[in-house]
């Protein structure tokens, strides 16, 4: 059992309170080139994920966890492709919630 | 018959209603890992699982922010997943830390599942919570690869859910606002001030309330009142709406609103038919 790094919800408005951190969020794929990834978080805001890319091709929506570089930029461990469908908006409230009263269960 | 002696107390009072002293009525405010037993799969962050304390008895329960827990579901990442004759152990991590998990190879059901599950994979997680050597491990029942990723979102709001749900039940009779997980409205009623845990005062509120969502029809009431359709009415909420609506009948809701107005709850408005929630 090891709690001692998690990774937390964060979404783009959330990105900034834990820059240097352990992050995940989920992202909509808007363009993917040499630079990283560009993508929207599921409040709408842009940010560029880097990090070497999985092999295989991404789908619409990708969740990445890695530490985020600045309140716009996360360096990706790992991504998982999360599929062409998801619901951003619940997501988004979830980050919310984890980051708020029930941060406990998470962090 | 009655003795003039005092100490017969006992004997003299053994046939009526009161009994002095020996036999106390019921606890009323049960302890909450007796009265909430957690039937079903608890959901669960391996974060909380992390702080739940082991129950005294020789079951080996697990008590998790105040209620018995043996049967947990998780949705997490596989890691490290070893295959042997008898049993497949892995790491979940669900992102709130990393607990190890053992599946024992004991049907042709077990094995074949367990083969379609790799590394890097999420997964949706069913097992008992153990203590093996002083560590907490699962042992996994079900494991199921996740298709859709909505159902990552949801496991964690189902966790979110849950502990609001066990916060609600020891807050009943306060006027709290509990946040409402259910509102699909844009903002997010996210409360960000401080938690008050008071425990209930004693046998306050005769709360139905299984772990399955039965609701008595009290805090059925109150949550409608609360929500902002019925709140920003100046007038409230007749209670022919509230018998339609709860799909209760009149008179229950009658009773209800009774005794919500009599603790305080609620409030009458333009005459006895209206009610309103009243704010703390």
């Amino acid at each position: 059992m090891d709690t001692s790094n998690p990774a937390v919800f964060v979404n783009g408005a959330l990105l900034r309170m834990y820059v240097g951190r352990r992050v995940r969020t989920v992202i909509q794929v808007i363009q993917s080139d040499s630079g990283g990834v560009t993508g929207k978080s599921t409040d709408d805001h842009q940010l560029v994920v880097k990090g070497s890319q999985p092999t295989i091709p991404l789908t619409n929506f990708v969740e990445v966890i890695g530490i985020a570089d600045s309140d716009r930029s996360i360096r990706a461990e790992m991504w998982t492709n999360f599929g062409n469908t998801f619901d951003t908006n619940n997501y988004n409230q979830l980050c919310q919630l984890a980051n708020g009263e029930y941060k406990h269960l998470f962090i | 018959m009655f003795s003039s002696s005092q100490f017969d107390a006992n004997s003299a009072f053994s046939g009526g209603g009161f009994m002095p002293h020996q036999s106390q009525p019921a606890d009323s405010n049960p302890s909450p890992a007796r009265s909430r037993d957690s039937l079903g799969l608890v959901p669960l962050t391996v974060k909380l699982i992390s702080e739940a304390s082991q129950s005294g008895d020789e079951k080996s329960n697990f008590v998790v922010n105040g209620s018995e827990v043996t049967n947990v579901t998780l949705v997490g990442m596989v890691f490290g997943k070893e295959e042997r004759a008898s049993d497949v152990t892995f790491t979940l991590d669900d992102g709130t830390g990393r607990v190890l998990c053992k599946r024992w190879a004991s049907e042709v059901f077990d094995t074949k599942e367990m083969e379609a599950v790799q590394d890097g994979m999420y997964v949706r997680l069913n097992g008992h919570l153990k203590s093996f050597q002083g560590k907490k491990q699962l042992v996994a029942f079900s494991v199921r690869p996740v298709t859709s990723f909505d159902e990552v979102t949801f496991h964690f709001i189902d966790c979110i859910y849950f502990q609001s749900q066990k916060s609600k039940l020891q807050v009943q009779g306060s006027s709290i606002h509990q946040p409402q997980l259910v509102d699909s409205s844009l903002h997010t009623p996210v409360q960000t001030g401080s938690n008050n845990y008071q425990t209930a005062p004693s046998n306050h509120l005769s709360s139905q309330f299984g772990i399955d969502g039965l609701k008595d029809c009290d805090q059925l009431i109150l949550d409608y009142l609360q929500q902002p359709s019925s709140s920003e009415r100046e007038r409230g909420v007749h209670i022919d709406e509230l018998s339609q609506q709860l799909k209760i009948p009149k008179k229950k809701i009658m009773d209800s609103i009774a005794s919500l107005e009599n603790e305080g709850l609620i409030y009458s408005t333009i005459d006895e038919f209206h009610y309103k929630f009243a704010r703390g």
